[in-house]
C-alpha cells in the first residue's frame, strides 16, 4: 500500500480513494477525486489553477524549500526490514510533521505580516488626517484630549501578535 | 465494456492494427467484455506482408479499456482507448512485443505469456 499524491491537486490519495488513469504512454494519472479528474479532463494546468499545492508552490504562497521535505523523498531502493529502525521511524514520523506544521504556518504568518504592518499604519494615518470627518475642529480645538495621542510604536513581528489595537 | 461492432487496438507486434469485436467467449449472454476476456474479432486494418491480414476471423483477450476497471481494494484504473492481444487457442500471444502498460487482472486469466512480455505491469 502507498500514499500517492494526486496529480492535480498534490493531496495524498488514500486506499479507496479516486481514480487513476493509464494514457496511452503508459504514464499514469492519479487524482484524488473527481473535482481534480475533471479540471485534468478540462486539460486545465495545475499551476495556472490558484487552489492547488503546484499555484502555491510556484507563486510563493507555500513553502517549498525545507529539510523536514527529505524525510518524505521517495527512495527507490528497497529497504531491509528492520525492527528498531521501524519503530524509530514510527516515534519520529509525528515529530517531524510537527515542525513541518509549524515551520508551513511560520512561513505564511510572515509572508502575511507584511500587510498587517502596512494596514496598521494605513490605518494610523487615515486616523491622523481624517479625524475631522468624525470630531469637528473647533472641538477639537478646545478639549486637547479628543485627539489621538501620537505615540511612537517600533513595530516587530512579536509584537503585532500581542498587543491590541490602540484607539 | 467491449461488444460487438466494438473497434478495438492491437496492443502487439502481429501485424494487426485494429479488429472488430464480434463475439465475447464465455457465457453465452454476456454482454460486455471487460480486460481479461477473450473475444473473438476481424481485423480491420493489417500492417502488409505479414502473417495477419484484413477480414480474418481471430481471437484476442482484451487488455485496455475506456471503462474503468474495479479492483476489491478499491483502486480504479482506466485507460485512454480500448485495445487486445491476439492469441491463439491455447492463449499464447501471436505476437512477441506487447506495447502498452497491462493489468494485474489477466494473471487471474491465466495470461502470464503476456504479463511476462509487457513493458509494464501496474
Amino acid at each position: 500500500m502507498r500514499l500517492e499524491k494526486c496529480w492535480f491537486c498534490s493531496s495524498t490519495i488514500y486506499p479507496g480513494h479516486g481514480i487513476q488513469f493509464v494514457r496511452n504512454d503508459a504514464k499514469i494519472f492519479r487524482f484524488c477525486r473527481s473535482k481534480c479528474h475533471k479540471n485534468f479532463k478540462m486539460k486545465r494546468n495545475p499551476r495556472k489553477v490558484k487552489w492547488t499545492k503546484a499555484y502555491r508552490r510556484l507563486h510563493g504562497k507555500d513553502m517549498t524549500q525545507d529539510s523536514t521535505f527529505e524525510f518524505e523523498r521517495k527512495r527507490n531502493r528497497p529497504q531491509r526490514y528492520d525492527r528498531i529502525n521501524t519503530e524509530k521511524v514510527l516515534q519520529a514520523i509525528p515529530k517531524i510533521s510537527k515542525v513541518k506544521a509549524t515551520r508551513q504556518k511560520d512561513h505564511i504568518t510572515k509572508r502575511l505580516s507584511v500587510g498587517r504592518v502596512n494596514r496598521r499604519t494605513e490605518d494610523r494615518r487615515e486616523l491622523e488626517q481624517s479625524i475631522s470627518l468624525v470630531k469637528a475642529p473647533s472641538v477639537l480645538k478646545e478639549d486637547a484630549t479628543l485627539t489621538l495621542p501620537k505615540q511612537k510604536v517600533t513595530v516587530s513581528y512579536a509584537q503585532t501578535e500581542n498587543t491590541p489595537m490602540e484607539e | 465494456m467491449i461488444q460487438p461492432q466494438t473497434m478495438l487496438n492491437v496492443a502487439d507486434n502481429s501485424g494487426a492494427r485494429k479488429l472488430m469485436c464480434i463475439r465475447i467467449i464465455g457465457a453465452s449472454n454476456q454482454r460486455y467484455a471487460q480486460i481479461g476476456n477473450v473475444i473473438v474479432a476481424v481485423i480491420k486494418e493489417a500492417v502488409p506482408n505479414m502473417s495477419l491480414e484484413k477480414s480474418e476471423v481471430i481471437r484476442a483477450v482484451v487488455v485496455r479499456t475506456r471503462k474503468e476497471l474495479k479492483r476489491e481494494d478499491g483502486m480504479i484504473i482506466k485507460y485512454d482507448d480500448n485495445a487486445a492481444v491476439i492469441i491463439d487457442q491455447k492463449g499464447n500471444p501471436k505476437g512477441s512485443r506487447i506495447f502498452g502498460a497491462i493489468t494485474e487482472e489477466l494473471r487471474k486469466f491465466r495470461f502470464t505469456k503476456i504479463l511476462s512480455l509487457a513493458p509494464d505491469v501496474l
